[in-house]
């Protein structure tokens, strides 16, 4: 009989390191993920510093002159500071309500149809605004929307008083809503059909045998199948509702809507490069988003957690 | 298989680590270091006339053999033009000053914060144009202060003479000389010889349908009210002596324009602090004129006189409407004799097919008190930047160009042209233009499209010569010096106000955050209004936002005394 002589027991550092060498080739690939990081997302932090430095372009971030607490004190003598924070966050909770569901809502839909070649061609043409700049839909919307558009063209057309739609501040937070929507909600509804395309296709076939309805299947097999997903996608949309998307606020603002329109991002830009330039005050502007942001993502995750879900990292 | 896979992780990290290389890399030729190209032609080396009194001197004309490539960065050059070679007179300072022009271009919507970015990463052209003015003192104190911009050596004056006669004249270049403890920055004198007054008036100025005017009996005079004006755009409305419809605009404004005809012009200090009759320190924001002014422009906006979506316009959208579509009946905008030119007699008589000199009136406007109404528009615009590591043959060559600009010979080509080509003297020994009639020199539609954005070594600006230029009809010449002298004759000094340098160059973190960007603010005000009474309501409510900011800058400017 011969026994077989025990495996020395390794250390989860050695075991890693097996690991590595094991997987080398990937393991390399992954250095220039880890240096990427480094330089564009971890180093920069350290001009977060600004905040409590009284900036001076020729010492630099890190010779600038230590000031303490003092440039917070000129931020929060800025009513329109506040004024910026709150409307981030009233829009932000608006795009909560508003816009996350309606991926869902899409992919639920094309999961749905059933013939292969319509349930492409939905998907391209729900998918396609994702890949136009924020500029061009402001343009596009103006031609739609403007004085001279052509939803006016047809109001005028019928012997209506045409409407003035991209100056009303009433109705701009509304119309972020709709433009986010149809830009990006079939690019999202993609996480989705991915996460469905994951769900066991027998369920489905019990299901259909038990005599359950489409409608039923959707909402018992499908709709729980992605929840995991829409935890995780909603609470990072937590986590940037003080992120109120610039480039879609800039592109489709105007004087006339600037009022509701200065979301804390558009704050910062005007305090940077539209005043007089203080990279210490929006700094420290931008450090407060950072820190709220960080704690919205923290206190997501926990209340996922709380209500059973599995929570960011699992 | 599993060879095949080694070598694809290979080939696919290889292939990182060379873009990674790609992307590190520096190009093969920095912009800044053009070499010397033994091909590059002589100098033409323009004689050297002799200079008349009081227009500077010219030396000896220098010839340069080494080219050189300098970066200058201007607004709203024409995209892609080639202005070293594109038309004769690019030629003429190429091969004269020996240098090739690597061209980068602000837009007008952009231009204090890209050259805001580039002073404070150190990314500065070899030379800019820097908007110099009350909102972007705060940067220039800063920049001059760090020194983020070049200091022009203390012997500067005696080597370029010519262009320091000019400096002299700009009020701006000496007062922050003093501040500053040397020069860094060397303001463009739209006025030399002939300086319309003193303080100098703005040249935006009310263009009306001269026809239509007549066609609905509306008196013609030389200067009108706000309220004047929105009574002539409204019987225009009313009766359409066009034939328009809905296409007719009765006053094209975009914001800044809209900003400055309706509250301007009621309210001199509405977007900045002034000194009131007791020396005390006030913001205009709270002045009642400031409201007038803003009621007005919201009458203009409710009653369909303003363009519908004003707000949304941008810079010549405006004037495009009045000189190139011919569906406005009026628009508040440039009135230089040689904007004039363009606006006019090219784009206006072309475009809309009559004479501009018989259907255009164009006056100033004064507000609801008879008066002209402005602060001191200082006699420049523009400063020209050099980057504080330029090289000294760069900074020295473009240097020589603006003293010779600055010169009687280097200023009639900047602004007639050449002699024998574009003018000539008659037996009177006045300037007759050899040019097309309705031809102006600069811009794209031009003989000579690389003088337009005031480009090329420009110290001094074409206002001064606007006045007397052949290139620009006569007609044009006798409405804008009209213009001028009518802005000084309604003005007095209390609302036409000489500058309050304390003021204007205060600087202070608290000066900072209270600095807005007014047309925003006021055209805020007025579109979200519903009535003259929530006009009131919301600039009372903006006034309240405002002061927590507004306030320390008043304790401190009053602190000063």
């Amino acid at each position: 009989m011969v026994m077989s002589q025990p495996k020395p027991k390794l250390s989860r550092g050695a075991l890693l390191w097996v690991q590595i060498k094991k997987n080398r080739q990937v393991y390399f690939l992954l250095i220039f993920g880890i240096i990427w990081y480094a330089i564009f997302a971890y180093i920069p932090m350290y001009g977060l510093t600004l905040a409590f430095k009284k900036y001076r372009a020729v010492d630099g971030i890190f010779g600038s002159p230590w000031v303490g607490l003092d440039v917070f004190q000129y931020v929060f003598r800025d009513p329109a500071f506040f004024n910026s924070v709150v409307r981030t966050l009233w829009i932000n909770a608006g795009r909560l309500i508003f816009q996350f569901p309606i991926p869902i809502v899409l992919s639920l839909l094309l999961n749905e149809v059933r013939l292969g070649k319509s349930k492409k061609v939905l998907q391209s043409v729900f998918t396609f605004p994702h890949f136009l700049s924020w500029i061009i839909v402001s343009s596009i919307m103006l031609n739609v929307l403007g004085h001279q558009g052509i939803l006016n063209s047809f109001i005028k057309l019928f012997g209506g008083e045409p409407l003035s739609i991209v100056g009303n501040s009433r109705v701009f937070v509304p119309l972020l809503y709709i433009t986010e929507n149809w830009k990006s909600a079939g690019w999202t509804a993609i996480i989705y059909m991915a996460s469905i395309a994951g769900i066991d296709q027998e369920q489905y076939e019990a299901a259909e045998i038990d005599g359950a309805s489409r409608f039923q299947r959707m909402m018992h097999i499908t709709l729980p199948g992605i929840q995991g997903t829409m935890t995780v996608l909603f609470i990072l949309a937590a986590g940037n509702l003080m992120t109120a998307g610039f480039d879609q606020i800039y592109n489709l603002s105007n004087p006339a809507t600037a009022t509701v329109a200065e979301t804390l991002d558009m704050y910062i830009y005007r305090v940077t490069f539209q005043s007089a330039s203080d990279f210490s005050f929006s700094s420290a502007v931008s450090l407060f988003k950072s820190v709220i942001n960080c704690f919205l993502l923290i206190a997501a995750d926990r209340v996922s957690k709380r209500f059973g879900g599995s929570g960011l990292f699992g | 298989m599993s060879n095949m896979k080694k070598r694809l992780s290979l080939l696919l990290v290889g292939a990182l680590c060379l873009s990674f290389t790609a992307c590190g890399s520096k190009p093969a030729e920095s912009s800044s270091g053009a070499p010397a190209s033994s091909a590059a032609p002589a100098s033409s080396a323009a004689p050297a006339s002799s200079a008349p009194a009081g227009s500077g001197q010219e030396g000896e004309a220098k010839t340069y053999d080494k080219k050189l490539k300098i970066q200058y960065a201007n607004v709203a050059p024409i995209e892609g033009y080639d202005y070293n070679a594109g038309d004769p007179y690019a030629q003429f300072w190429s091969e004269k000053f020996n240098w090739e022009l690597e061209i980068v271009s602000f837009s007008w919507d952009n231009w204090n914060e890209t050259i805001r970015i580039w002073a404070n990463s150190g990314d500065m052209p070899d030379v800019s144009i820097f908007n110099y003015g009350r909102g972007t003192q705060p940067d220039a104190a800063s920049w001059a202060e760090q020194g983020l911009v070049k200091r022009l050596p203390d012997d500067w004056k005696e080597r370029w003479p010519n262009a320091a006669r000019v400096f002299e004249k700009t009020s701006l270049g000496p007062q922050m000389e003093e501040q500053y403890g040397g020069v860094y920055f060397l303001p463009r004198a739209r006025f030399d010889v002939n300086l319309p007054g003193d303080p100098l008036p703005n040249h935006q100025i009310m263009y009306i349908r001269k026809d239509w005017a007549d066609a609905v009996g509306f008196p013609i005079k030389d200067a009108y009210k706000v309220s004047e004006i929105m009574d002539y755009a409204r019987l225009v409305k009313e009766q359409d002596p066009g034939g328009l419809g809905g296409n007719l605009v009765p006053i094209a404004s975009y914001p800044t324009h809209a900003l400055q005809m309706f509250v301007q012009h009621n309210s001199t200090f509405y977007d900045t602090f002034y000194k009131d009759a007791d020396g005390v320190y006030q913001w205009g924001g709270t002045s009642p004129d400031t409201l007038l002014g803003l009621q007005l422009m919201y009458q203009a906006f409710e009653e369909g006189l303003l363009h519908p979506e004003f707000y949304a316009l941008k810079a010549d959208q405006d004037d495009d409407m009045f000189r190139i579509a011919g569906t406005a009946a009026s628009v508040y905008t440039d009135g230089t004799a040689t904007g004039m030119q363009v606006n006019m007699m090219a784009r206006f008589t072309e475009s809309v097919g009559i004479d501009a000199r018989e259907a255009v009136h164009a006056v100033p406007v004064l507000g609801e008190d008879g008066k002209f109404h402005q602060q001191d528009l200082i006699n420049y615009w523009g400063t020209i930047v050099f980057a504080p590591d330029i090289e000294d043959e760069k900074f020295e060559r473009y240097m020589d160009a603006l003293d010779f600009g600055c010169t009687e010979e280097g200023y009639r080509i900047q602004t007639a042209g050449f002699e024998g080509e574009d003018y000539e003297y008659d037996a009177n020994g006045n300037m007759v233009s050899l040019l097309p009639e309705g031809m102006p020199l600069e811009s794209s539609e031009g003989k000579y499209p690389s003088i337009g954005g005031y480009m090329l070594a420009n110290l001094k600006l074409w206002d001064d010569f606007s006045f007397e230029t052949p290139v620009v009809d006569q007609h044009w010449r006798d409405v804008s010096k009209a213009a001028y002298d009518n802005k000084v004759k309604y003005g007095t000094p209390e609302t036409f106000a000489k500058t309050d340098w304390v003021s204007w160059a205060y600087d202070s973190p608290a000066r900072r955050q209270a600095s807005f960007k007014y047309e925003d603010e006021y055209v805020g005000i007025v579109t979200n209004s519903r009535s003259l009474e929530e006009v009131e309501t919301n600039w009372k409510a903006w006034i309240d936002s405002k002061m927590p900011m507004i306030q320390p800058v008043l304790d401190e400017l009053n602190a000063l005394g």
